[in-house]
């Protein structure tokens, strides 16, 4: 999987999403793909410093907090630093910040800001293209 | 089988087995083998398509009480 290039949005900020995005990330990652994240409106929540500690469950899902806990996923705290350490990409989208005044020191250490064409321009040759 | 390495991956869900083994696999020179335990299900089909898609082989894959284990050849 070395020269298999993974471009992923995310876009929206449960829990649920999380998973799905950082797993993903990861498992590319961890096959030698090279992984940028582009995380766009609501998908923020995933690496903002404190939103990401403590992400919601989908409404009327509450009930699968224990399910987590049996099954021993590891936090999305942990799977961000796993994300980092195997060098993924996260790029917080500029203009979904502008709209909620959010600035780079909100987020976790070492992403990048970009805006929807820089997200384009890496993902024009990806091999792997994916939304959540 | 005889293995360089042993990495305890047991009680992990997805996607540590795999994040794990490629860190384990880093140490390992060429030819040497990784002895992989996990207990997640899915490490089954995972673990095959990760040795596939980053050029190793898997020598061997057992089960037993619920423990799967895999021998994997560093490419």
């Amino acid at each position: 999987m070395a020269n298999t290039k993974v471009a992923i949005i995310a876009a929206n900020g449960s829990l649920f999403d999380a998973y799905k995005v950082f797993n993903v990330a990861s498992a590319a990652a961890a096959s030698d793909a090279e992984v940028g994240i582009f995380f766009t409106f609501e998908g923020l929540n995933l690496i903002h410093k404190e939103g990401h500690k403590n992400l919601p469950l989908p409404e009327g899902k509450e009930h699968f907090q224990e399910g987590f806990q049996k099954a021993n996923v590891p936090s999305i705290e942990e799977l961000v630093g796993i994300a980092q350490e195997m060098d993924v990409k996260l790029i917080a989208c500029q203009m979904t910040m502008d709209v909620m005044s959010l600035e780079k020191e909100d987020f976790v250490e070492g992403i990048e800001v970009g805006g929807a064409a820089s997200f384009i321009e890496y993902a024009k040759d990806a091999n792997i293209s994916l939304t959540f | 089988m005889e293995a360089n390495e042993v990495l305890d991956a047991k009680g992990l869900a997805c996607p540590m087995p795999i994040v794990k083994t490629k860190k384990a696999i880093e140490k390992l020179e060429s030819g040497e083998v990784l002895e992989v335990q996990a207990t997640d299900k899915g490490a089954k089909s995972d673990i095959a398509a990760w040795v596939k898609s980053g050029g190793h082989e898997l020598l061997k894959d057992t089960e037993e009480n619920d423990v799967l284990k895999f021998w994997i050849k560093k490419g």
